[in-house]
């Protein structure tokens, strides 16, 4: 696996004529030709699509185009659109769905020259820390194939953790992005609410939803990021506002930089391995002349409480829209009633009804106020708090995960414990903060962990210097030993 | 706030269910109830917080406008291609208008 080039590798070589897009598109079918029957990170792998796109590439290359993507395949979790492709969530309600064209994160990544080689699996409507959510399959952790690869964005952690592309794209509403990526031992980031467009990416929680990157190191992940980042006029909640230089920032070291460790994350109930990776993360920051302290945000805590019901709410208005009449399978033409309450009972999974239901519930007349807008109010409340935090620290570090990777079916009945699993990824999401999964270190049995680095809102150059200084020097192996092997 | 916090009963889910156009077998509701007990328990959480922590109400951010200029909604046609049934480029229901009940 180590030999699997990396994003700007890749790129670096298709550009100078030394490898073509063809050649790596081929290179990245056959891995996943050879290997995904155990992991089952793909959904379809559209491997006619991507050679003709590959091509087309090859031309504009050949043509003088300079392109930051050239010949890069990437996997795109099955929630935004690519043109000529289907968009179905993983979900039965959305089964054959066509987008009319590329999402604008697609859009940009194809005239950047990168080509898609596949729908990823993921929970459905990225709901869910396992990837066991998806209506097709389970998506298996390719450092053990007893366990989850965690979620939502499984497929697309999956299919980078195993080598079959350098980079892939997810959608982080509570750590879809970084959870996976710290349980496969890849790098996850989440830019800032705003960043990134989320046209084309079909909606869970609007006031949450980015799309971000998941890679092997942490400059692909900058890559990848400066080539989607940007005001786009189709999606009004992004910013008008310079992306920076994400790439240029990764040099930058963190001598003299302020750290804060979370004190919330700490203390007797913190994963002893989790607690000991956590430590050796807090040396390398010293030793690389970072000025390393402790710093409170105290609604952390709550945390998973306001995002359930912020979450679940939003979810509910967002999937009303598929109802059988203008999306996938309908269940019933008996009366309008009947349409919509079938095709919608049969169209969705457990976990998405289980969402739906406590949404509703939150939003219901009655509910509204002691659940929604009181969560609403503490969601302020916590954003207020990272607002103090980071006027006394630039980056503030934690844990990606409370533990490793679970082993499939261990948290299925019990959807609470299950949604515990995003605790330290669920606060940045709530308060728009750019935030990165680095991979820090394995357990005593092999399991990757992951560290997780949280700039103040547009803070992403000092989030990309902070977690490229910790790669350099955490102790990370090159490739997963049994798929290397 | 906190003495009279609803229970998720299974006639309180059959009512969000109802609301949320979703159909909750007899024998799956006291199951719902469990879950989403347990769950709703947990966020009460929330209600623990005092009212003085909240002080005054925060600004909310200004919403981004963009020109309000006419252009083709090109895809429209895509999109609708997607519905299940159509007849003259429309998506089909049963008919509302009419029907009875």
């Amino acid at each position: 696996m180590s030999a699997v080039p990396g994003v700007i590798e890749t790129a670096a070589a298709v550009s100078s004529g030394r490898r073509t897009a063809v050649a790596e598109v081929e290179a990245a079918l056959a891995r996943i030709a050879e290997g995904d029957g155990r992991f089952g990170a793909f959904l379809e792998v559209t491997g006619d699509l991507a050679l003709e796109e590959a091509r087309a590439v090859d031309a504009r290359v050949a043509a003088g185009e300079r392109l930051p993507l050239a010949g890069v395949a990437v996997a795109m979790k099955d929630n935004m659109w690519v043109a000529g492709r289907r968009t179905t969530c993983a979900s039965r309600i959305l089964e054959g769905f066509q987008p009319p064209g590329d999402s604008t994160v697609a859009a940009r990544l194809r005239r950047a020259g990168a080509v898609f080689v596949g729908r990823a699996n993921m929970d459905e409507f990225a709901m869910g820390s396992s990837t066991e959510n998806s209506a097709s399959h389970v998506t298996r952790n390719p450092w053990d194939v007893s366990r989850v690869p965690g979620g939502s964005s499984g497929g697309s952690a999956a299919a980078v953790a195993a080598g079959f592309v350098a980079g892939a794209f997810g959608s982080d509403t509570g750590g879809s992005i970084r959870q996976p990526a710290a349980c496969c031992g890849v790098v996850g980031f989440k830019p800032t609410y705003g960043r990134v467009s989320r046209y084309g990416l079909v909606a869970f929680a609007s006031s949450l939803d980015q799309i971000g990157p998941l890679t092997r190191s942490v400059g692909d992940a900058a890559r990848l990021y400066r080539v989607v980042a940007g005001f786009d006029p189709l999606d009004s909640t992004t910013v008008d506002r310079e992306t920076g230089d994400p790439e240029g920032a990764l040099g930058r070291g963190v001598a003299g930089m302020r750290i804060g460790f979370l004190e919330e994350a700490e203390g007797e109930g913190l994963d002893p391995e989790v607690a000991a990776n956590l430590e050796a993360a807090r040396r390398i920051f010293r030793d690389a002349g970072a000025e390393v302290t402790r710093v409170s945000v105290p609604r952390t805590t709550v945390a998973i409480a306001i995002y359930y019901v912020v979450a679940s709410a939003e979810a509910s208005s967002n999937l009303a829209r598929f109802d059988g009449v203008r999306y996938g399978p309908r269940a019933s033409d008996a009366d309008l009633r009947a349409l919509y309450v079938e095709s919608r009972t049969r169209g969705f999974g457990p976990e998405v009804k289980r969402r739906i239901l406590l949404g509703t519930f939150a939003l219901a007349s009655g509910y509204y106020e002691a659940y929604y807008g009181r969560a609403m109010r503490v969601r302020h409340l916590l954003s207020d708090d990272f607002d103090r935090a980071f006027a006394r620290t630039d980056a503030i570090v934690c844990p990606s995960i409370p533990a490793p990777a679970f082993r499939v079916g261990e948290k299925t009945d019990d959807p609470l414990t299950m949604y515990l699993s995003d605790v330290f990824t669920v606060p940045a999401s709530l308060a728009g903060l750019p935030a990165i999964s680095v991979p820090s270190g394995l357990t005593a049995s092999g399991l990757p962990l992951g560290i997780q680095v949280l700039g103040p809102r547009f803070g992403e150059e000092t989030v990309f210097a902070a977690a490229r200084a910790l790669e350099a020097a955490a102790d990370f192996p090159d490739a997963i030993p049994a798929v290397a092997g | 706030m906190t003495s009279e916090r609803p229970v998720v009963t299974p006639a309180v889910v059959l009512e969000v269910a109802e609301l949320a156009r979703l159909h909750v077998p007899e024998d799956e509701l006291s199951r719902w109830a469990g879950q989403l007990s347990r769950i709703v328990g947990y966020i009460d959480q929330l209600a623990a917080i005092p009212e003085q922590a909240f002080g005054g109400s925060p600004a909310a951010p200004a919403t981004p406008v963009r020109p309000d200029v006419p252009r083709p909604g090109d895809g429209d046609r895509a999109l609708a291609a997607n519905a299940p049934r159509r007849l003259h480029g429309y998506g089909v229901v049963p008919r509302v208008v009419g029907a009875g009940s």
